[in-house]
């Protein structure tokens, strides 16, 4: 074989490489680049159809939700229950998975598998609505949207796997008896682990950020909507603007406010997404299926 | 050495692992009692323990009735679809993204194929109406401009499987990819090499080194996600379709028709919901140890338990 062939056959699959992934990518892109076009586009030209670019800037779509109170309500629920749901997923999920790994715990296969059983045989939606509007009487409490997301084996699992590639002869020294061992998960422990807390923070907020059905299933109450229930009220229904108690003068249209709604929900992500892709991308994979 | 002594010994670890213990056992465990409403009829008022058995009635119920077998293949069918679809595309990316050499193009593609993972099923849905809306939608728009005959998406069921399909590869196919870009990134050199010596083309080594290697991550992956074949993507089909039953035929599945059992205005909803929800729980829970008993067969390091 000579030099040149091979060189055509690498060139065929890296152009063949470079435009499949360019061409999917573009394809991923586009759907988000015509919502945020859209939000800064005039009522009068948004009618007409999607643009590349924009025809006519304005800022009316978000003037418009910004009058409005809805916007600041649901804007505190989801921050709320992103930020407050994540801090104690992944407290709780990190602290049970390190046990559920640690070679001194004789039962952890036993906590391991009350884990999984939940996967193999899961609740069903009646027990779960059953549970939260009757037994525990959430209706219409924030509560209703914090503690149904608060735990995933799916993480649970992540992590375990991860915990168990740690090296304990590391913190075998350090182990005594007491509460030395809360010392030892938090200060040796905890630094080490960052790219895989980061992950599993990430999937929880993601989780907590993008929720609309315990809401759309046990908040009825406007003020405690978060955004993306919010989202869903003014695009199932469009006449529904007035759901967001805005001024009325400003000349929008409902596609107008459901775009700038958009951007409000996925603002964040795509703020945070740079800081956090090098972490998730590592610890998606760590002790996942092996190579 | 007796269990209260195990306890004693690692008292804070254990305590450690208390409040997921609480949670899951309110959070998992006690909703699985609402089970055995699949043989009572279910009066809120008298409880759950209180209400009445009725025997098999709930389940005669549903499987005497005109959906259960299509909202059952409509489950089978769209998580086929969805599997193979979802593995090829995920697969392909994979394999496409460790040709690109030039690091900027491939760090922004990366990132760009995995985001639509992250949006919200709201906002998919907004998206999808856009594009497919009778009259103004955009592809409707473009079928007009090139002389095409408009259609009525959301009237005609038998598209959907393939929509629904293409949606869920243009949300999940990059995400997918992840793990079997990670996998094939660490496969030695040594193979490649010998290989470049013994002269086979870039396209040779892929098929005939990079997919072999794969194969046990393939395998696995897709083993695992056949063991929830009986369980339905819920917020992709409930979030696109929502209620709009024209589309029902094709569409529904059983996670959607529980949903709406539950709603529904009937007075035994929740039995038959319940009814509904033990099929699913029961056939899933033989799926899955199927597939679990098939993976430990193939590679028995990659097994759930």
């Amino acid at each position: 074989m000579s030099m040149r062939q091979r060189d055509t056959s690498q060139l065929a699959v890296s152009a063949a490489a470079y435009l499949f992934i360019g061409t999917f990518a573009l394809i991923c892109f586009i759907p988000f680049w015509l919502m945020y076009i859209g939000s800064f586009t005039a009522e009068s030209q948004i009618v007409k159809g999607f643009r590349m670019f924009p025809t006519e800037f304005t800022l009316d779509s978000y003037r418009f939700l910004f009058q409005g109170s809805q916007v600041y309500y649901s804007s505190f629920v989801s921050v709320f229950i992103t930020v407050a749901g994540t801090v104690t997923a992944v407290l709780m999920t990190s602290m049970f998975s390190y046990v559920a790994a640690h070679p001194k715990v004789k039962y952890r296969y036993i906590l391991s598998f009350y884990i999984y059983f939940t996967m193999l045989f899961p609740p069903g939606l009646v027990g779960y609505y059953l549970l939260i509007s009757n037994w525990l009487n959430l209706r219409d409490s924030l509560l209703a949207l914090l503690l149904p997301l608060l735990f995933s084996a799916f993480n649970a699992f992540l992590m375990t796997s991860y915990f168990r590639t740690l090296p304990f002869e590391l913190n075998e020294a350090a182990t005594v008896d007491g509460a030395y061992e809360l010392y030892i998960f938090f200060r040796i422990i905890w630094p080490i682990s960052m790219p895989v807390i980061a992950t599993i923070a990430l999937f929880y907020a993601l989780s907590y950020w993008n929720d609309w059905f315990n809401a759309l299933m046990f908040i009825d109450d406007p003020h405690n909507h978060p955004l993306q229930m919010m989202l869903r009220r003014i695009v199932s229904n469009s006449e529904n603007l007035d759901y967001l108690n805005a001024n009325v003068n400003i000349p929008v249209s409902a596609t107008g406010i459901q775009l700038s709604t958009v951007v409000i929900t996925i603002g964040p992500i795509i703020f945070l997404y740079p800081f956090l892709q090098r972490y998730f991308i590592k610890g998606m994979t760590i002790g996942a299926v092996k190579g | 050495m007796g269990i209260l002594h195990e306890l004693k010994r690692n008292k804070w670890l254990y305590a450690m692992s208390l409040p997921v213990i609480v949670y899951v056992f309110i959070f998992s465990y006690l909703p699985m009692s609402a089970h055995i409403l699949a043989f009572k009829q279910f009066i809120p008022a008298k409880g759950l323990w209180g209400s009445e058995w009725v025997g098999l009635d709930n389940l005669m119920f549903f499987f005497t009735g005109p959906d259960w077998l299509g909202v059952t293949l409509n489950t089978i069918y769209l998580n086929l679809l969805f599997i193979v679809t979802g593995t090829v595309c995920s697969l392909c990316i994979a394999l496409l993204l460790n040709e690109i050499h030039h690091s900027v193009f491939k760090k922004v593609t990366q990132s760009l194929v995995i985001l639509p993972h992250f949006i919200s099923i709201i906002v998919l849905n907004l998206m999808v109406m856009n594009f497919f809306n009778g009259q103004d939608g955009m592809i409707n728009h473009l079928l007009k401009e090139f002389g095409f005959q408009m259609i009525s998406w959301f009237q005609t069921p038998e598209v959907w499987p393939w929509l629904l399909t293409i949606i869920f590869v243009w949300k999940g196919a990059g995400w997918g990819s992840i793990i079997y870009l990670a996998t094939l990134t660490g496969f030695s050199e040594e193979y490649y090499e010998s290989a470049k010596i013994d002269g086979a083309k870039r396209w040779q080594q892929i098929w005939y080194i990079t997919l072999p290697l794969l194969r046990p991550t393939i395998i696995v992956l897709t083993l695992l996600s056949l063991g929830r074949i009986f369980y339905g993507d819920f917020g992709l089909i409930y979030g696109i379709i929502g209620d709009n039953s024209l589309l029902f035929d094709s569409t529904d599945v059983i996670d959607t028709y529980t949903y709406r059992s539950l709603r529904s205005t009937n007075m035994n909803s929740y039995s038959n919901a319940a009814a509904v929800a033990l099929f699913q729980s029961v056939m899933g829970l033989i799926t899955i140890l199927f597939f679990n008993w098939v993976v430990r067969r193939v590679d028995n390091d990659s097994k759930l338990f």
